[in-house]
């Protein structure tokens, strides 16, 4: 669909301009400003509330407020460059805003990249006629261990409210009291909770909301900002790293339109300080008999690593994390496959190459007319940033199902591969009869897959293909893994090769190649630690698995890395190492240790290459998969359903940044309301959990939209709970 | 479920949108709660509305009618608006405070009466336009205020 | 004698809040009439009677709902939003209409939501008037019982539901956007228009709002016809209004009158004039919000461009009378203390304009401010004015800056004598201000403006 172009004049300059695009952009698009402190048009629509923005507009007798305005053909409009009256309505708006704002620059945090600093410097009144004392508050109060509030500074120009109603949609900061006793708040002095409440410090024009973990840490010019992508989850969120002395000492968000809009959550923006953590691996590790550990040169590390491996011949198996760059998953790959050649790998997750056939930009998430969501991971805790484009396809007009136990449809627990089959057979239990009639109605329609897959998104591939087939809709589908480069990973693996094989059931293994801390915390890996003669590991952080190794390597973050990740989407990305980490780069050390065994693997990723290529359109792919076979569900039993939710906020990072352990998970166990009441528990309450033989009390947190027979408990809170618990009210 | 819950979602049924209730719940758990909102209120409120107790707290405090604080048993509330002013709504504030023994703004030690002055209540013809307990007295001079706070000590 | 009942009708004479003597007087024959009538015939009655809104605004009914897309060309509902928040200082009209004729008022809401289509008709009724509250339910039950609203109006096969909403205390839910707002359930704060609520209003579809005054006049231009109607009044102010008589005036009150009616006749021949043999001083025509008048102009006409020529506005027709105790810098402080407690903080002029000229008038009224300080509160009035997002700003800076214009030399005085000529003798002395007034529930953040 082509745009009308309009014609406007803005200072006496004709512009060409779409039809009903905001006049601050097209001002802009010809190098000229319009002020602006409250318009923000990814909160959306405009509120008109700040009045910097004041314009003459012919035709109109008073001042308008140019960010509610939209090009419209013959508009002339002047801006304080050339008409006295704007100048003198914005000088009239700054002198307000500044009126009771206490100028205390030196030691405000924003100084030198303050927008209120810059426009008051540009456009407002060289003094204050103001004589009489400002308003005053407590100041700074924490709204949130990650976040500083200083009321004095606010000009309530509402953007981080409206982040929080309209685009977080939380409901957690607000505006309260009316008129000049207005203020930003949280209910009760509660802490601002939620996952993306970080994205306000970024929005805030003036000094009024800092981060606790930036506060008095740097000055605008003794930074540097080094673009590269989060590497925390799969979304693939581009970020600046901010460094100050070789340290990282903020993230903030680096607006990729099809990607995250700019936003980013909390885990992403404030997980950086881990990589100084007290108890980080900086230096190889050598078990020697009787000794224990010892500190290493890399050298002994690498003979050892290297006599360990040729002992094992091709009994050798590599454990991947998925948080490995492309490049490191592909030298990991060969060393595995062509010196030990060996076929056994654990892959963080399996991925079928047929889903590159409804590959579309997370974008296209918010212009879908329908998105299903399947699975019993909630989309927010594997992929925040697509929990985010469903609100905003819900706030477009589409229409959001999510097929889950506590979905609009309440689907049981593991149903998930089932519901995809019956919507595709069209034979459809009564409760999805009418999401069975959306998917055929819409032309434009938008599947997640939410949850572990091991036939690698086939299930959630096969419906969309039948869409697309039958329904002459364009589907695009987002499988969320549950590592970051959880597509990236597989992939290489593939590329080498078509194999893969399981390690044996039991009986001793070779060698085990752990590759990275979340690997490390796999109970499969631990498993294998246990049979394998030589354990090789890679892991920033100590854990049970790497007391079990027999050489340890410094592992680093994706801060300190250089290399590809590949999104949830497909799109290959670029990782930009923002600082040197204190051991060896890990891929250096996999080329140093391929040599060994004669093979040429490149220590450096290549700078910029055909591999960071823009996606590929859909239809150069065909969907060739066999339909999947549904497993049937689990078998009913005593007790309920449980649910064990993998949270956001988990992790070997995450635990070790304090100001992030409230957003952490609750100990609490998530009932339906009808269960929670047949047992007479009351919101809040704690209550006893039984599941074979291991008992622990949790807080009851009351659903109304989770399905009866159904509790849902956090990873970290369920350790040694089954399929099945047993939830008892204590003393009765 | 609570009786105030039921409620609420029985008026919310009214509107095209739940939302739209707010402050019709927000009246109702003031009623529940002796004439104020305490933040449980607001949890239950925002509860039955699929909405934050931040968010109810933030409306409740646009209004002048939501009290976030404890109030007396009996409110009066006295109009200071122009129209009122000019026929002595001054006198009848401090003929109040005299009466009852507290400033504007306040509640009687003893709990029973919250006196505060309000703004324009729309009875201007008959000012000073008092409402007491929700129920306006109009025209109110100096001297009808002992009689006033007389029945109000006497009620219940 | 100007007095000139059509909306007031009869409710002297008999009980007009019950349906039976409602009818008898032949109430709710102009909805049936309507009913047997096309919608567009319905609307060219309102045309050309030329009603103008009485809310404050004055923009022409019959106008406002042809703006208004017909229910066949759009896919949303239309809502009709009566606006019953009635709340500008002086203004008590509204509440008569809803205590004294509460079924004229509700079949023009029904005629209303009719002609535009409307299945639903929202009544927001400020949240303090509680007894009018209870009488308008009672007669909507009545109307509800007699078919007059509900499914299948008078067998018809037009719908209509009717919900009375309730306000919570906040002035600026009268006006327009900030009423769909706090009906939607939000803090009352104004839109930015376009898009207007006749395209995009209550829950983003078209919306007519009118006055609770404007809709009553309704059955009335159907049962004279509008032709008729629009013959009442004078050019460019059609009709008759309700005014509210207030302040030191002997008889206060509302009095029905044809538009054009001089300030004399209602406040000297109805009501009574001035008491306590105190001198005429000063006029405020439309309620608070609009610029004052003084005695010499007590001859200007009640009608919109009578008004206008004064330099004044005719606003919701609220007309509050000021005799020679009031001190004009008080009466500044108190205008201004009002708006200051009601702008909703949306916008930066009126949020912090407001609370300024609060500090700079308690300044000038305690006869500590400088000359310099007298300009500075002209200054910011003008830089209010125009700059705001809704029109409650200018609603504070008008009429201060018409009392320095029209005062100066009072305002004059109290910085040159530096104390108040009135020497606590002021009507207005001391008067205590809801801004004033400790507010226990602002938890101590409320901080009263100073200039310690
Ligand atoms: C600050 C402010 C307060 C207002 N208060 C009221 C009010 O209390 N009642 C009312 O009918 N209109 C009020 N209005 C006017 C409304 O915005 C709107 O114009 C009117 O209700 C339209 O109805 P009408 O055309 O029948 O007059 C107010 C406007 C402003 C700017
Ligand atoms: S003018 Fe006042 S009331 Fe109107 S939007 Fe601005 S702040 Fe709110
Ligand atoms: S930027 Fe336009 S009003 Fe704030």
């Amino acid at each position: 669909m082509s745009v009308e172009l309009v014609t406007v004049t803005i200072d006496d300059r004709e512009i060409q301009a779409p039809k009903g695009q905001g006049m601050v952009e097209t001002a802009a698009s010809a190098g000229i400003e319009i002020p602006v402190f409250c318009y923000e048009p990814r909160l959306g629509a405009p509120v008109g509330a700040c009045r910097m923005c004041l314009c003459e507009v012919e035709g109109m007798p008073k001042l308008q407020a140019a960010c509610t305005l939209t090009a419209q053909d013959g508009m002339v409009l002047k801006t304080a460059q050339t008409s006295k009256q704007a100048a003198e309505g914005q000088d009239a708006v700054l002198e307000f805003i500044l009126l009771n704002h206490p100028l205390d620059c030196p030691d405000c945090d924003k100084g030198g990249e303050c927008p209120l600093q810059d426009l008051t410097f540009r456009y407002g009144p060289g003094k204050t006629r103001m004589q009489f004392p400002k308003r005053t508050f407590d100041k700074p109060i924490p709204i949130s261990p990650l976040i500083a509030l200083d009321r004095e500074r606010c000009i309530l120009c509402y953007r981080c409210t409206r982040f929080s109603e309209n685009v977080a949609e939380d409901g957690q900061l607000v505006a309260v009291n009316r008129g000049a006793q207005s203020i930003i708040a949280t209910f009760e002095d509660e802490p601002y909770r939620a996952p993306f409440s970080g994205n306000v410090l970024e929005l805030c024009p003036v000094g009024a909301l800092t981060s606790t973990t930036y506060r008095f840490r740097a000055r605008p010019w003794e930074i540097q900002n080094v673009p590269t992508v989060c590497g925390m989850c799969p979304s693939g969120c581009n970020v600046w790293a901010t460094t100050r002395e070789g340290k990282v000492a903020r993230i903030l968000s680096r607006n990729h339109p099809e990607v995250h809009e700019g936003w980013t959550c909390d885990k992403g923006r404030f997980t950086y300080d881990h990589l100084r953590a007290p108890d980080r691996i900086t230096a190889p590790l050598v078990r020697v008999r009787r000794r224990g550990f010892e500190e290493s040169s890399y050298d002994a590390a690498l003979d050892a690593a290297e006599a360990g491996l040729r002992e094992a011949g091709s009994s050798v198996v590599v454990a991947f994390s998925g948080g490995e760059t492309v490049e490191q998953a592909k030298a990991l790959t060969r060393i595995v496959r062509e010196a030990c050649g060996s076929e056994m790998a654990l892959l963080p997750e399996e991925w079928d190459p047929g889903l590159e056939a409804f590959r579309s930009p997370l974008s296209a998430i918010r212009d879908a007319e329908v998105c299903l969501v399947l699975g019993d991971q909630p989309v927010l805790e594997r992929s925040p940033i697509v929990d985010l484009w469903l609100r905003s396809a819900r706030r477009a007009g589409a229409e959001v199902i999510q097929v889950n136990p506590a979905g609009d449809v309440q689907a049981a627990p593991g149903s998930a591969a089932q519901v995809a089959a019956s919507l595709r057979e069209g034979d459809v239990p009564t409760e999805l009869k009418a999401t069975g009639k959306r998917l055929r109605s819409a032309k434009r329609i938008a599947l997640i897959w939410s949850d572990d897959d091991p036939s690698g998104g086939r299930h959630v591939g096969a419906l969309a293909n039948d869409l697309h087939e039958n329904g002459k809709a364009d589907v695009s589908v987002y499988v969320l893994p549950r590592t970051p480069n959880g597509r990236g990973v597989p992939a290489a693996w593939y590329e080498a090769g078509e194999g893969r094989s399981e390690p044996p059931e039991e009986g001793e293994i070779g060698a085990l190649i752990v590759s990275g801390d979340e690997a490390a915390y796999d109970p499969r890996v631990a498993e294998l630690a246990g049979r394998a003669r030589f354990v090789l590991t890679t892991a920033m952080f100590q854990s049970d698995l790497t007391a079990w190794s027999h050489v340890v390597v410094p592992g680093t973050s994706y801060l300190e890395r250089d290399g590809t990740m590949v999104n949830l989407e497909g799109r290959k990305q670029r990782l930009r190492r923002a600082v040197i980490p204190a051991g060896l780069d890990e891929l250096e050390f996999l080329s140093r240790l391929g040599e060994r065994f004669g093979l040429d693997i490149a220590a450096w990723a290549a700078p910029t290459a055909e591999e960071l290529a823009d996606l590929p359109p859909g239809d150069e792919f065909a969907w060739s998969s066999p339909d999947p076979q549904a497993p049937t569900g689990k078998a009913a039993g005593p007790g309920l359903d449980l649910v064990r939710v993998r949270s956001l906020f988990s992790g070997a990072g995450v635990e070790r940044i304090p100001q992030l352990q409230f957003q952490r998970p609750a100990p609490e166990i998530e009932l339906a309301f009808d269960d929670a009441e047949s047992r007479g528990i009351a919101p809040g309450e704690t209550v006893r959990v039984l599941s074979n033989g291991t008992s622990r009390d949790l807080r009851a947190r009351l659903n109304r939209k989770l399905r009866v027979g159904v509790a849902r408990v956090a990873d970290e809170h369920a350790a040694g709970f089954e399929d099945r618990v047993q939830v008892e009210k204590i003393g009765a | 479920m609570s009786a105030l819950y039921d409620q609420i979602r029985t008026v919310a049924s009214e509107y095209p949108e739940s939302r739209s209730a707010v402050l019709p719940a927000l009246r109702l758990a003031q009623a529940e709660h002796g004439g104020w909102l305490p933040p449980e209120a607001f949890r239950e409120v925002a509860e039955a509305l699929e909405l934050t107790p931040a968010y109810c707290h933030a409306v409740a405090s646009f209004y002048d009618m939501f009290h976030l604080e404890p109030v007396g048993k009996h409110m009066v509330e006295v109009c200071t608006n122009v129209s009122c002013a000019l026929v002595g709504a001054q006198q009848v504030v401090e003929a109040f405070e005299r009466e009852l023994g507290v400033e504007a703004g306040g509640t009687t030690v003893d709990g029973e009466v919250t006196l505060r002055t309000v703004e324009c209540y729309g009875g201007c013809g008959w000012g000073t336009v008092v409402s007491v307990d929700h129920r306006y007295r109009e025209p109110v001079r100096p001297e009808d205020v002992p009689a006033i706070v007389r029945e109000l000590r006497h009620a219940d | 004698m100007p007095i000139r009942e059509l909306l007031l009708q009869g409710a002297d004479e008999r009980d007009l809040t019950k349906r039976e003597e409602y009818e008898a007087a032949g109430g709710y024959k102009s909805l049936r009439k309507a009913l047997g009538m096309e919608r567009q015939a319905v609307l060219d009655e309102l045309l050309a009677a030329n009603v103008r809104g009485r809310g404050g605004a004055g923009f022409p009914m019959g106008r406002k709902a042809s703006f208004l897309p017909k229910p066949e060309d759009t896919p949303k509902p239309i809502y009709l939003v009566v606006n019953a928040d009635e709340s500008e200082p002086g203004t008590f009209k509204d509440r008569e209409i809803m205590l004294r004729v509460p079924h004229l008022f509700i079949e023009g809401v029904i005629t209303a939501a009719y002609t535009i289509g409307s299945g639903t008709a929202f009544i927001y009724v400020r949240g303090e008037y509680l007894t009018e509250f209870e009488v308008l339910k009672a007669a909507l039950e009545e109307a509800r019982e007699a078919g007059y609203v509900g499914k299948d109006v008078l067998g018809s096969g037009f719908d209509l539901t009717i919900v009375v909403h309730r306000g919570a205390g906040a002035y600026i839910c009268g006006e327009e956007t900030g009423l769909l707002e706090s009906l939607e359930g939000k803090r009352g704060q104004p839109r930015t228009k376009p898009p207007f609520p006749a395209i995009s209003g209550l829950y983003a579809s078209p919306t007519l709002i009118n006055n609770v005054e404007t809709l009553a006049t309704v059955p009335k231009i159907l049962e004279m016809g509008g032709a008729k109607y629009a013959a009442l009044g004078v050019e460019n102010s059609a009709g008759t209004r309700v005014f509210s008589l207030s302040g030191n005036v002997a008889r206060g009150g509302n009095y029905e009158l044809e538009l054009g009616t001089t300030l004399r006749e209602l406040i000297y021949d109805l009501g009574g004039g001035i008491p306590d043999g105190r001198e005429l001083k000063a006029i405020i025509p439309g309620g608070s919000s609009v610029p004052v008048l003084n005695a010499t102009e007590v001859d200007t006409p009640l009608d919109f461009d009578s008004m206008a020529q004064a330099g004044s506005m005719l606003g919701s027709g609220a007309v509050i009378v000021i005799d020679d105790r009031c001190c004009m810098v008080q009466l500044g402080l108190r205008v201004a203390q009002f708006y200051m407690h009601e702008s909703c903080g949306k916008c930066t002029p009126c949020r912090e304009g407001t609370r300024w000229m609060v500090q700079l008038l308690r300044k000038i009224e305690d006869g500590e401010a400088t000359q310099g300080e007298l300009d500075v509160l002209l200054d910011v009035c003008d830089r209010i004015l125009g700059n705001c997002l809704c029109p409650l700003g200018d609603a504070a800076a008008m009429p201060v800056a018409s009392y320095v214009a029209k005062f100066r030399e009072e305002y004059q005085r109290h910085i040159d004598e530096g104390a108040c000529p009135f020497g606590g003798e002021s009507s207005l002395e001391g008067v205590l201000a809801p801004v004033d007034q400790h507010h226990a529930h602002l938890r101590g953040q409320i901080e009263v403006p100073t200039h310690a």
